[in-house]
């Protein structure tokens, strides 16, 4: 019997369809890409790139020259612009602001590597360093109330041509929809019920077990309990923290570790399929507004989600907020669980 | 500059275009190859389906045999099942019931390679009718909420059959999305005392640049904000919540105006693959003076990416009345 599902945290519903259940290799994974040009991420090649904003760099190394290890430049072709006022105003019945904000690379390593799976734990240390070193300059500026960081691997994920492990970090004027849900969501759950929703989640994955990819000391992997999609994978903090800035130093090894594994575990058990991963936190904080949502400290829980693009979904999703996976998480988890990638 | 441009009805904010004009050549457009093999949607093969369960017949010809014009069967991998009882329940904190609900499937016509955009005006009226009468039929039952009637065409879209036909899945909940379009269009009504869509359509035609099409009933316009590059409305110009109490006439004006929308998206834009979505008002409701039905085209023009499923933020590198000015200039 198919199962309905609702997610806890914004209530989406979601179909769990157990009758046509798909197994990892029923999934064809695509990698058709488009051929690859030369490489503008690649140590030796830095002038391709427009000057760098911040690097890890080996000692008497200097800007915009080799010796990095990891490097973050802003885009080639930013969808944002930092420059400007936000200009906020109305055309007729429709709201309209600049689309100002940074968009910018962060290049993983200087070596031509595709996959972040591949890279060493200590290198993957220094990408999440550098996601917390970019955000908090960014939280300087007064204009932007967001700083997503997302990574897109493989074409069909929305990767580019260029087979050069990377992410990407987004900071924008607004906050966007689907983060103001989540926000809303663990909110509303934190006003009824006093607790942070996530760290319920967390405690309920953890007693049943069914779910859970990986079990390390401070972090927990696990597929969520109203997925999306096959094979969806939530990493997140069994220490209750809204902020993925405030990581402490030794989090941050641990987190790497547990990532790399998830990833190559995904990358094992479906054939290095295309995949997207978010970092969901906490919004900046305007500490000068009276009232100004006091609680998202304790009702608000930073968390990674990792999607293999293996369906074919399109417009009809998008378009109804209706999603239907094939593949109930119990099975994906057990999978991964088990896989080994030794 | 690109603008970011927020939604009147969900509140949602697009990112849109950018000082560079972007040239039709930049989209990458799939490639429809037929695959050929048996099609258990053609003619001679009804017994390949479920029985069916209503169709448009030509003299005499019996029930799931050759003769149909248009053929409505139960899909034969449905998402939902039809029988049984929701029997929601909680564990722990979470929320389940069972998959019930029923999911169908529209074979708009005998003709395996003949797409909406090529058939005859009074062809696609009797799948209009095929969505109608379903609707109401399946409002009968008590457990539905909501009626959701689509079409993806070709592979990326989601489609795994070739042959033309749309769908229609009755679920027992209201999605998300429509949950939010319903609040986002109810809370604009207690402000104003008008409909939201209503609103817009009198601000379309008054700009005029994003309209594409129009006739008696019915407006074809590429929305202010849209999520998607072409991306396209059809909505009837007179308020109306509920798809399913389409009249007569209605029928035959929205049958016209989606035709010559496809065909104006196929000759633009090289035959993409698509969505189209039917927006309606939930099974309870009856007249719902805050809510206007209507149609969403989606093209697959673009590949969504990490930064679209973490926002729920779209990225649209099309200014939308540009749009409109090429599928209003293509000769069809």
């Amino acid at each position: 019997m198919p199962e309905l599902r609702r997610d806890p945290i914004i209530g989406r519903w979601i179909i769990i369809s157990t009758e046509r259940a798909k197994r990892p290799n029923d999934f064809v994974s695509s990698q058709e890409s488009p051929p690859e040009g030369e490489c503008p991420f690649c140590e030796g090649r830095e002038e391709k790139t427009p000057p760098e904003i911040f690097a890890f760099r080996k000692p008497n190394t200097v800007k915009d020259k080799p010796g990095w290890e990891v490097r973050v430049v802003p885009s080639i072709a930013p969808i944002l612009r930092i420059e400007g006022n936000l200009n906020r105003h109305g055309v007729g019945m429709y709201d309209v602001m600049n689309g100002i904000g940074a968009h910018e690379v962060v290049i993983e390593t200087p070596q031509h590597i595709a996959n972040m799976a591949d890279l060493p734990e200590e290198q993957i240390v220094k990408v999440f360093l550098a996601y917390i070193e970019r955000i908090i300059d960014l939280g300087r500026d007064m204009r932007f109330k967001y700083v997503l960081v997302f990574k897109n691997y493989g074409w069909i994920a929305g990767g580019g041509r260029v087979k050069h492990s990377r992410s990407q970090l987004m900071a924008m004027p607004v906050n966007p929809k689907r983060v103001k849900e989540e926000l809303l969501g663990a909110k509303n759950y934190f006003e009824f019920k006093d607790r942070c929703i996530f760290c319920d989640i967390i405690r309920q994955e953890l007693d049943s077990g069914e779910r859970i990819i990986m079990d390390s000391d401070g972090i927990i992997a696990f597929a969520p309990f109203a997925s999306r999609f096959p094979f969806e994978t939530w990493i997140i903090p069994k220490h209750h923290s809204a902020d993925f800035i405030n990581l402490k130093r030794q989090e941050v090894f641990e987190l790497a570790k547990v990532v790399k594994q998830v990833l190559l575990k995904i990358k094992k058990a479906l054939n290095d399929p295309p995949y997207n991963y978010i970092i969901h936190t906490a919004p900046f904080r305007i500490p000068k507004k009276p009232g100004y949502w006091k609680t998202l400290d304790e009702d608000y829980h930073w968390h990674i989600e990792i999607i293999p693009r293996l369906t074919r979904v399109a417009g009809f999703e998008w378009g109804s907020g209706f999603y239907i996976n094939p593949t109930p998480p119990e099975e994906a988890a057990k999978y991964l669980r088990e896989l080994d990638i030794s | 500059m690109a603008e970011l441009r927020r939604d009147p009805v969900t509140g949602r904010w697009v990112i849109i275009g950018n000082e560079k004009e972007i040239k039709l050549e930049d989209f990458e457009v799939e490639k429809h190859e037929k695959k050929g093999g048996i099609c258990p949607f053609c003619p001679g093969n009804e017994a390949m389906t479920p029985p069916e369960i209503i169709a448009h017949r030509e003299g005499g010809s019996l029930p799931n045999t050759p003769g149909w014009l248009t053929r409505v069967v139960p899909n034969k991998f449905p998402a939902l099942q039809i029988e049984g009882d929701l029997n929601k329940r909680g564990i722990g904190i979470y929320d389940m019931s069972n998959g019930i609900g029923a999911h169908e499937v529209i074979i708009e016509t005998p003709d395996h390679n003949r797409e909406i955009a090529d058939l005859y005006d009074h062809e696609v009226e009797r799948i209009i009718w095929c969505y109608r009468n379903r609707s109401i039929d399946l409002r009968g039952d008590k457990r539905f909420k909501y009626i959701l009637i689509f079409k993806n065409y070709g592979r990326s879209a989601g489609a795994s059959l070739e042959h033309p036909h749309s769908q229609l899945i009755a679920l027992p909940i209201v999605p998300k999305r429509v949950q939010e379009e319903l609040r986002g269009s109810q809370r604009y009504f207690e402000y104003r005392e008008r409909c939201v869509f209503c609103d817009m359509i009198r601000q379309e035609v008054q700009d005029g640049k994003r309209i594409v099409a129009e006739n008696k009933h019915f407006l074809a316009f590429t929305p202010f904000v849209s999520c998607f590059p072409f991306e396209f409305w059809i909505i009837p110009k007179e308020h109306e919540s509920d798809f399913s109490y389409i009249q007569k006439d209605e029928v035959v004006s929205f049958a016209s105006i989606l035709r010559e929308m496809l065909k104006r998206t196929k000759v633009v834009l090289h035959d993409p693959s698509y969505n189209f979505i039917i927006h309606t008002s939930p099974l309870v409701d009856i007249e719902r003076e805050d809510y206007h039905w209507h149609l969403e085209f989606m093209p697959k023009l673009t590949r969504l990416a990490g930064f679209e499923w973490g926002t729920g933020f779209y990225i649209n590198p099309m200014d939308s009345s540009l749009a409109a000015k090429y599928l209003r200039e293509a000769k069809i």
